[in-house]
């Protein structure tokens, strides 16, 4: 019910509006909404914890927006949140362990589609994710920051309050370990030639 | 050049499989794998990862759909919208001020003590999903200060009503809200505005909770007698001066009160369109509640009444 208290509103000088700028804040969900998700399907390595934690650092950035000084990097500002929620997501509920124990039923019975056509070997695939997903935390981070979002090294350094040269080494020291943790299938012919 | 160790070319092997290396590493990469195979095989390793891993990036997932979780994500953040108060405090003539807004309006209008922290006050008050944006409550604030140094006599404002607490109180309140600048009535009044004459106790309760004084004007409604009777907890002087602003003058009335002296007040019977002197007639028996009074004839004749033509208030005014 709309009474008339509420409709007495005539021509005032304020321009009530909408409370904030929230069309700039739709354009920035519509904008990275999807990409904050797949770093944290990645990072979590489950599609119901990227759906919440997704959601949960968007609503967290919309508390926080206003906050934000012109001209900032909005895109790493959302990474720096996902991240955090990330960490203390499996900090708080230890996870991580059932979360990687579970990448087997998450994934396809289908051999994934390469973009170039080709057929990237599944147990490969899966290798890989598994080493990936065997990496100390930071390593873990950086590395899916940079390797599949193409964030640069400050950008991950704020992310995980560490100096671009540590997050630097901690992209390097994660490919390290995958390239031993995948020693055997490189040499097994899936490697594409130089 | 090509005395750089393994050990030293390592990290740029990295850098260089990785597409990150500048083109002095790049070059002493070159020249280091040149002469050791097992560095030149290694590079290809570091190749052949991040291709896969590259592989990896362009792939989709099998849950890659965010399609979900954006529709969820959106009507949370409707309901987050929807209950965010924004919120800005500052000084008044009458002490600080609180003013509160979310999307559908104006929310909330307090009096906040005239000293001590005067933020996490506003944050009890408010709950959690309050955000202190003086920005956003500038113009209003603007406004308001107008209103109580008496250069505007009206707040246009669109008003959100989820801080009143039941159907019965928006009724009183948007009766409340219908009294004329300038003008007071009794709690009875607005008891027989609102068709339940008996219920002047609960209309004097749903006044006293008002979620927006000075916007919804309840310093304009009175004791029968014409006491003020009471306003923002025990500070009554607040609603004497808030009227004195309107053109009412309310004297002192005993130790914390004050009185409005119907005598020395234009009077309008409800219902009626033209304004009397208070002896019009039988006005001067009619209780509070069925006349609503005014402090000039100006406030009379902005809200639209003419001076009666018997009594003449016109031709007589009251002693200034």
């Amino acid at each position: 019910m709309q009474s008339s208290v509420f409709s007495q509103a005539g021509t005032s000088g304020v321009s009530l509006g909408r409370v904030m700028a929230e069309d700039a804040f739709e354009a920035v969900v519509g904008a990275h909404h999807a990409e904050i998700r797949r770093y944290l399907l990645r990072v979590t390595a489950r599609a119901s914890d990227a759906d919440d934690l997704s959601q949960e650092t968007f609503l967290r950035a919309f508390r926080a927006y206003r906050a934000l000084p012109p001209g900032a990097n909005v895109r790493a500002w959302l990474f720096t949140i996902a991240t955090n929620l990330g960490r203390n997501h499996f900090r708080a509920q230890s996870r991580r362990r059932r979360a990687y124990a579970a990448v087997a039923l998450e994934s396809p019975a289908g051999a994934p589609e390469r973009a170039d056509g080709r057929v990237l070997a599944d147990e490969v695939r899966t290798r890989v994710e598994q080493v990936i997903g065997g990496l100390p935390e930071k390593q873990r981070l950086a590395f899916i920051m940079r390797k599949m979002h193409e964030l640069d090294y400050a950008e991950i350094g704020s992310s995980l309050c560490c100096s671009e040269e540590s997050a630097r080494a901690h992209v390097f020291q994660a490919l390290r370990k995958i390239r031993k943790g995948l020693d055997g299938q490189l040499s097994a012919g899936t490697e594409p030639g130089s | 050049m090509s005395e750089t160790s393994c050990r030293e070319i390592e990290p740029h092997l990295l850098a260089s499989a990785m597409g990150e290396a500048g083109p002095d590493a790049v070059e002493r990469v070159r020249v280091h794998v040149a002469g050791c195979p097992e560095c030149r095989e290694e590079l290809v390793r570091y190749r052949a990862v991040d291709s896969m891993v590259d592989t990896l990036r362009r792939t989709p997932g099998p849950a890659d759909d965010a399609t979900l979780a954006r529709a969820q994500l959106t009507s949370r953040l409707a309901d987050l919208r929807s209950r965010l108060v924004t919120f800005g405090i500052f000084p008044s003539p009458l002490g600080p001020l609180l003013i509160g807004r979310s999307e559908m309006g104006v929310a909330v209008v307090e009096y906040l003590p005239a000293s001590g922290s005067l933020t996490p006050h506003a944050r009890r008050l408010l709950g959690e999903e309050a955000v202190e944006d003086r920005a956003a409550t500038d113009g209003l604030r603007a406004e308001l200060l107008e209103y109580l140094e008496g250069r505007r006599v009206r707040l246009a404002w669109p008003l959100d009503p989820r801080r009143m607490r039941s159907d019965f109180q928006r009724r009183v309140l948007e009766a409340t809200a219908a009294l004329p600048y300038g003008a007071v009535t009794s709690y009875a009044g607005i008891a027989a505005r609102i068709g339940a004459p008996s219920a002047v106790r609960p209309v004097a309760q749903a006044l006293r909770w008002n979620p927006l004084p000075i916007v919804i004007p309840c310093h304009r409604v009175i004791g029968n007698d014409g006491d003020l009777t009471g306003y923002a907890g025990k500070r009554v002087e607040l609603k004497q001066r808030l009227l004195a602003v309107e053109g009412i003058q309310a004297l002192p009335a005993g130790r914390h009160d004050f009185k409005v002296h119907r005598e020395s007040m234009y009077t309008l019977m409800n219902g009626e369109v033209e304004y009397c002197l208070p002896t019009c007639g039988s006005l001067a028996e009619r209780p509070i509640s069925e006349l609503t009074l005014f402090g000039t004839r100006e406030r009379a004749e902005a809200a639209g009444f003419a001076p009666c033509s018997s009594c003449r208030p016109d031709l007589h005014p009251l002693p200034a």
